[in-house]
């Protein structure tokens, strides 16, 4: 009987070509699309499960209290040794730093200088909580004494080639010098934690005098038990900072994230030194996407199907004269459309193979084709493909079984007044989803488009940043100022802790004679930074250009918003002495105009540049005139190998920088337009089959018409207009839905467009058009047709 | 002539077409006995069809009383009705309906699939008839490469293969020529010698001929036998 009814299956498959080829590419994309996804979100929810401890490893979390709530991911660097030593279910904390607070090290080897963005200084207790493999040498017992240094396995071989690396000398940023003393296997790729190089935490100055001030040190601690209380642990963690820090000088608390969370659930909180975190929102979006998309696919086999009811009706009609029952019947279609969606599986396997590289360069992600055999995804294309053929299956299955066979053997019964209204339903479904996507994905790109475009208030453009923290000595640096000021192409040099689109040194200011508070990131430059920059200054002058050593004096120049907030105006200013934890004796020396200087998802804060010497000047900021690039840059780095020979040549553009602050954007932005763009296809694909029927089932009519003189555009618009209506109705449907989500997307960004209405315009237009063209084709291949032939059919 | 295979009592069809009742058959009396090979005949519209399928069970009567091999079908269960109809009646269309998807073979083997006949005998059972029809050659064709024809002898050899007591054929001829019309008629009054029962609906005289007993119908009545 099953054989029977693959085989009904199967013929009708290839007799009618056009109708089986649009359910199984539309159903092949649906898949292809669910797969590619599922294996996104398997390898997004496979992060840090390696760990045997995963489910005791907890990391802290600092969230501020005063001014905009944030939550950060580093703590102080004394209350890591606090947890463990006064909270007994904890049985182990351990800190790490990012090199420099996030920068980069310059490693050098033998006789090679290494550019590395991956030193860690790290307590030993760390490498024991990640289960840290030792596979040549030793391991975290050399974390308790300094100038040790441990290598990852592909870091060694970068360094040092197939020679043992144990033993070997390195010099970080040429002030300290380490041995290598072992070498440890690489983190996997789904870790979150990934360390090249690790050193010492107890060589850093904040672990030998431990504060409760400087929120730069990512701690995880963990617990005796798989099932910690969370809740009673953070109020403990609140009685430790009680007793260190006075109620008044609080200005943040802790709580605890467990590490099954970090992965997907840190987007939001600032200044991590792990960075591949990934975003839930994300995962839910492109999954409701994926769904989407499989449940187009699924409409368009069953418009399809009960399309073509007149013939299958006839079918179950003459079964059921041959004895057939209802249970027959449904089994039947089941079957079917179970061999159409086995097909359609498998050719959604092989799109996946062709389209996991787009998608993986599209999203950014390194998903690998291999991970498509496992047991998982096998166990989920089962269920895929049982999913798929009962929701695709159900609705003809169910619909046509119940005809009586007398009236399935009628010649010519008219049904279909609901079929064809549940029909019409779909294909408004369909087209309503496509419209929301097609406004998402312009409203998307016309924000992104506005964020590169949007004045900023200074001028990203032109500007190198060169990082200098492997130079050491006033005269070298001033040397390396010396010479590029003096290269033809160069306008002004200055050098500087940070720059804007990078995090610099948070602190706060303090209104005088309040309590109020407000943060502010302070940035140690030199005076011509604000030409370099091109800032717009308000009263006052720029950064004094010399310093006399062991002059306690502080210059700041503050932006417009820190005035503001101090109540006074710009020129008001000028002189008035902060305090914003520089010390006593800083004074303001310049306002400048508001400037972005951090992404435009949130709103301008509070910005100081000063020339306290508390933190290093790490970069040279070089603005140029931009003639033919290459060679700049190649007479930068020779003016740079000059002055350093021994370091390396690192160096940014403010504006690709800047672009990075809204690489998710974009990739959201992208990943949407792909999957925008399959969803239309596929639609599309349904109203085509769809619109072939109706020209099929319409033929005898347009017959008549012709006959009776009609002409081919009064045949072509009789057959079109019923689907413009369709597309229409979407339309009404999809304006409000898009306008709702989108506006909810812009939420996340402090600067945004307003969503304007040819936006709804542009995607009306799209979607009349996309179906005119659609449709049209079948409607004209139908009008011109010779009317005697479809005349003598009946 | 045997046992009364059917017999219909004032059985009547009426239905609603808007607030109107149409009556389709008006009080039908009629007795079948098993070997008769009955013609009935009427204009369009008489109600020739729709006796024929509350006869066969896919319609039923709206009132009156319907007895088929002795059993009440107008009391009965939708159930056991079907079962009835599949064990004892065959049908016959004009438009032939074979499966378009099936070839020659396929189609005569389905009633036995349904009946969960096992495959030796089923192998068996239509070999057989395609034999005793002269189409072994064309057993691996697909009904649109055979003739009008052809096709309504392979639609009679699928009314066949389950051993029914009585077909039931709507205008079997009505698609075809002459030729094979009469063909076809022939063939009927030989499986009407072997002992099955008919009952056709049919405009022609001389198709009518064929059988033993003609029953004119005019607007859902019997006027004349």
């Amino acid at each position: 009987m099953i054989r029977s009814y693959i085989k009904i299956a199967w013929r009708s498959l290839k007799t009618n070509r056009l109708f089986s080829i649009v359910n199984i590419v539309g159903l092949s994309i649906g898949l292809a699309t669910t797969l590619v996804l599922f294996l996104f979100v398997l390898h997004e929810r496979s992060f840090d499960t390696m760990y045997t401890q995963k489910d005791r490893i907890y990391r802290v979390l600092l969230n501020t209290t005063e001014d905009d709530l944030e939550t950060w991911s580093n703590v102080p660097s004394a209350l890591g040794p606090e947890l463990k030593d006064k909270i007994p279910e904890i049985s182990e904390s351990g800190r790490f730093l990012r090199h420099d607070f996030g920068g980069t090290a310059f490693i050098k080897s033998e006789n090679d200088v290494f550019a590395e963005d991956k030193l860690f200084w790290v307590d030993p207790s760390i490498l024991e909580m990640f289960d840290v493999e030792i596979i040549n040498g030793s391991g975290a017992e050399n974390l308790k004494s300094p100038n040790n240094i441990l290598l990852s396995e592909s870091t060694a071989k970068r360094y040092f080639g197939n020679k043992n690396p144990l033993g070997k000398t390195l010099t970080v940023d040429n002030v300290n010098t380490f041995e290598v003393k072992g070498v440890y296997k690489d983190f996997a790729d789904n870790s979150s934690i990934n360390f090249n190089v690790v050193a010492p935490f107890m060589m850093q100055n904040a672990a030998k005098n431990p504060t409760w001030n400087n929120a730069s040190f990512e701690t995880f601690v963990v617990f005796n038990s798989d099932t910690p209380s969370v809740s009673t642990s953070e109020r403990k963690i609140q009685g430790i900072l009680d007793v260190n820090v006075k109620k008044d000088e609080q200005w943040y608390n802790f709580s605890l994230q467990s590490l099954r969370d970090i992965h997907l659930y840190s987007s939001a909180y600032s200044d991590s030194y792990i960075d591949n975190y990934g975003d839930i929102n994300q995962i839910q979006n492109l999954t409701a996407l994926a769904i989407l998309i499989l449940i187009i696919a699924c409409i368009n086999y069953m418009n399809l199907i009960t399309a073509r009811s007149q013939k299958r009706a006839t079918d179950v009609g003459i079964n059921k004269t041959l004895g057939a029952s209802v249970k027959n019947v449904v089994f039947r279609f089941y079957i079917e459309t179970g061999l159409i969606t086995a097909i359609a599986m498998i050719l959604g396997g092989l799109f996946t193979i062709v389209a996991l590289p787009v998608f993986n360069e599209v999203a950014g992600k390194q998903l690998d084709i291999s991970a498509l055999f496992s047991v998982k995804i096998l166990g989920f294309l089962l269920l895929i493909w049982l999913v798929t053929t009962f929701i695709s299956g159900s609705y003809p299955a169910l619909y046509l079984s119940r005809f009586s066979p007398k009236e399935a053997l009628k010649p010519s019964s008219r049904r279909g007044g609901m079929t064809s209204f549940i029909r019409k339903g779909l294909v408004v479904v369909q087209f309503s989803a496509s419209v929301v996507l097609i406004i998402s994905v312009i409203v998307i790109h016309q924000q992104l488009e506005y964020i590169q475009n949007k004045n900023l208030g200074y001028n990203p453009e032109n500007v190198i940043a060169i990082s200098t923290a492997g130079i050491r000595g006033g005269q070298a640096n001033k040397a390396l100022v010396d010479a590029f000021e003096k290269l033809p192409n160069v306008s002004f040099v200055a050098r500087s802790q940070g720059y804007p689109g990078m995090g610099v040194s948070g602190r706060s200011i303090q209104k005088p004679n309040s309590e109020e508070s407000m943060g502010i990131q302070t940035n140690r430059s030199e005076y011509k930074v604000s030409d370099v920059l091109q800032l717009n200054l308000l009263a006052g002058q720029l950064l004094p250009k010399n310093k006399q050593q062991g002059d306690t004096l502080v210059e700041v120049v503050v932006n417009k918003k820190t005035v503001d907030f101090l109540g006074l105006t710009p020129e008001e200013a000028i002189g008035k002495k902060v305090n914003m934890q520089l010390g006593d004796n800083a004074y303001i020396h310049g306002v400048v105009d508001n400037f972005n200087f951090a992404s435009l998802h949130s709103p301008i804060g509070g910005y100081a540049f000063h020339n306290a010497p508390r933190e290093p000047k790490s970069y040279l900021l070089v603005r140029f005139s931009n003639e033919v690039l290459t060679e700049t840059i190649l007479n930068f780095e020779n003016a740079f190998k000059n002055v350093a020979p021994n370091s390396a040549f690192e160096y940014t553009f403010l504006d690709k920088k800047l672009e990075l602050l809204y690489e998710k954007e974009k990739r959201t932005a992208n990943v949407g337009l792909l999957f925008s763009i399959l969803a239309i296809i596929v639609a599309c694909l349904g109203l085509f089959g769809l619109a072939a029927f109706m020209a099929e089932q319409r033929n005898k009519e347009i017959g008549i018409r012709k006959v009776f003189g009609a002409s081919v555009s009064k045949i072509v618009q009789l057959l079109s207009v019923d689907f413009m209506k369709l597309v229409l109705i979407s339309l009404v449907i999809s304006f409000p839905l898009a306008l709702y989500f989108m506006n909810n997307w812009l939420q996340d960004f402090a600067y945004r467009i307003n969503i304007s209405w040819t936006v709804f315009v542009i995607a009306g237009v799209l979607a009349l058009l996309i179906t005119f063209v659609t449709v049209g084709y079948q409607a004209i291949k139908a009008a011109i047709a010779n009317p005697i032939k479809s005349l003598r059919t009946e | 002539m045997g046992n009364t295979l059917l017999s219909l009592n004032e059985a009547t069809r009426t239905v609603n077409s808007g607030s109107n009742k149409v009556t389709l058959l008006d009080n039908i009396n009629l007795q079948v006995k098993e070997g008769e090979f009955i013609s009935l005949m009427g204009p369009s519209g008489s109600g020739k069809s729709t006796l024929l399928n509350c006869i066969g069970m896919l319609d039923s009567f709206t009132g009156g009383g319907y007895t088929f091999l002795g059993e009440p079908v107008h009391s009965m269960k939708e159930r056991s009705r079907s079962k009835l109809y599949k064990e004892y009646i065959g049908f016959v269309f004009q438009a032939y309906h074979l499966i378009d998807e099936l070839t020659v073979w396929e189609n005569i083997e389905t009633p036995l699939l349904y009946k969960s006949v096992k495959s030796s005998e089923r192998k068996a059972l239509v070999a057989d008839m395609l034999d005793r029809f002269n189409i072994v050659g064309k057993k691996n064709l697909f009904p649109v490469q055979l003739s009008g024809g052809q096709q309504q002898l392979v639609g009679i050899a699928r009314a066949l293969i389950g051993k029914p007591k009585l077909i039931l054929a709507d205008e079997p001829t009505g698609n075809l020529n002459s030729k094979q019309g009469e063909e076809i008629m022939e063939l009927f009054a030989e499986l009407n010698k072997g002992g099955v029962t008919i009952i056709q609906a049919t405009h022609s005289e001389s198709n009518a001929a064929y059988g033993s007993r003609i029953i004119n119908l005019l607007d859902g009545k019997i006027v004349s036998e």
